[in-house]
């Protein structure tokens, strides 16, 4: 059941960083007599290659956050399997971050747990200040920031260490237009760098930046 | 710094940055200490007890203590679960979050116990200092494992709250002293830090076998403490 996550360089003969077949998930509600089991994922499966931008679509309650989590490692599952290669950056629908640190701190502490050196990480946090223009908040405090640049920490933290597979769950929540904009040239920017892309969403717009779109329907992903 | 002194350093200022824990981590010591030397008195009498005087004053030290680790050891767990399974994805690993977190935990403890100890010795004074500082660490590290573990089960801020206050209420009210030590008395967790927080309010020292078990008790409480901090930031698939 557990994946083949972290081994470094390709493994793989298409250049996959992320493969998933098979995957089943259900979940129990209720309580006895009157508990049910209720399946999500009916053997769902998709592929994510280097200096790729995939899309993964469906609608709300499909299973779409339930399979990133699955592929993440936050979420067992029932059956399936899962390959990782290389270095993974995730970042979580829900901003999980702590409310009484700095910007700056949870740079720091995610540069730890990245194990990058104090100059890489200090550079590293700059670009990303830079690019996602937020610099100016990197000494507040989580609480008081807004929805927004919450959002853009969560997103820079999962790129801090330049991962070889990214996956986003829903990244663009509560970005203004040009926020929005930046993003998918930020995307983009790093596909072309080799970079396999994984995003989540209920609505893609922009499905023409994709290289490929699957659609999560029945527990099970179809290409589109 | 290690990656384990940076996150044990973060996850402290976490909560010594919240004004409000700061506020009751004075009044809380002060309302139990003051008001225990009468109050707790006559509880203890009504509850078939015989608390009283200095070492009921002792005694609201190491409750106040109690509370409030049991509290924040809570905290510690619920409010940052989800953030500290990312670290521990991210490559921080789930042993390294748990070590940095009962870390945290324990200079949380040392804390709280300083401060209880302090208004302890403002205002009834204290007889054996080292005894009743060690004694009123022994109940913040044992609420400790207590509020952590509570939390690796409870997940709603509202829900893990009440029932670490209910073990409290149950402990510190079955207790030695509190009342003729009857019934469950004999199997709550603080029953030998009481004896031991009662002998130095009372001027005296405890028998070896009290320390013995105190100091098991303890370990096993930080043990709880550390697996639960574990369990609540480990990957679930990898």
């Amino acid at each position: 059941m557990a994946p083949t996550a972290g081994a470094e360089g390709d493994s793989t003969a298409r250049g996959a960083v992320l493969r998933a077949s098979g995957v089943e998930k259900s979940f129990h509600r209720g309580v006895p007599p009157r508990r049910r089991r209720i399946g999500v994922l009916k053997g769902a499966g998709l592929e994510v290659r280097r200096g790729e931008l995939v899309g993964l679509v469906g609608e709300n309650g499909s299973g779409k956050s339930t399979l990133m989590k699955i592929v993440v490692g936050l979420l067992e599952r029932d059956a399936g399997a899962v390959e990782r290669h290389g270095k993974l950056g995730y970042c979580p629908q829900t901003p999980l971050l702590w409310e009484k640190l700095t910007i700056g701190e949870h740079f720091e502490l995610f540069a730890r747990a990245y194990e990058l050196d104090p100059a890489r990480a200090e550079s590293a946090a700059a670009d990303l200040l830079e690019e996602l223009q937020f610099g100016r908040y990197r000494d507040y405090r989580i609480e008081d920031l807004s929805g927004g640049t919450r959002q853009k920490l969560n997103l820079a933290l999962a790129l801090m260490h330049e991962p070889d597979l990214l996956l986003l769950d829903e990244p663009y929540s509560g970005f203004d237009w040009e926020t929005y904009l930046r993003f998918w040239e930020m995307s983009e920017r790093r596909r072309s760098g080799g970079m396999g892309i994984l995003i989540v969403s209920h609505f893609l717009s922009e499905r023409e930046r994709l290289d490929r779109i699957y659609e999560l329907r029945d527990g099970r992903c179809e290409e589109s | 710094m290690s990656a384990i002194a940076i996150s044990g350093a973060d996850f402290l200022r976490e909560h010594l940055r919240a004004r409000l824990t700061l506020v009751l981590l004075v009044a809380i010591p002060a309302l139990f200490v003051v008001a225990s030397a009468s109050v707790l008195g006559e509880f203890a009498t009504a509850l078939g007890g015989s608390v009283g005087g200095d070492s009921a004053s002792a005694l609201g030290a190491g409750w106040a203590a109690a509370f409030l680790a049991g509290a924040l050891g809570f905290f510690q767990v619920s409010s940052s679960r989800e953030a500290d399974r990312r670290l521990a994805l991210a490559g921080m690993g789930a042993v390294r979050v748990a070590v940095a977190r009962i870390s945290a935990s324990v200079v949380l403890g040392v804390l709280i116990s300083a401060v209880a100890f302090l208004t302890l010795l403002l205002s009834a004074g204290v007889t054996h200092p080292a005894h009743t500082f060690v004694a009123i660490l022994i109940f913040a590290l044992t609420y400790i494992g207590i509020g952590t573990l509570v939390g690796s089960f409870v997940s709603g801020a509202l829900e893990g709250s009440l029932t670490v206050a209910f073990i409290f209420l149950i402990d510190a009210f079955s207790g030695p002293g509190m009342s003729d030590s009857g019934g469950i008395a004999g199997v709550m967790p603080t029953r030998k830090a009481a004896d031991v927080l009662i002998d130095a309010g009372a001027g005296q020292g405890s028998p070896l076998g009290d320390w013995i078990a105190v100091g098991l008790i303890t370990l096993g409480a930080l043990a709880l403490a550390a697996a639960a901090f574990w369990l609540s930031a480990r990957p679930r698939s990898t």
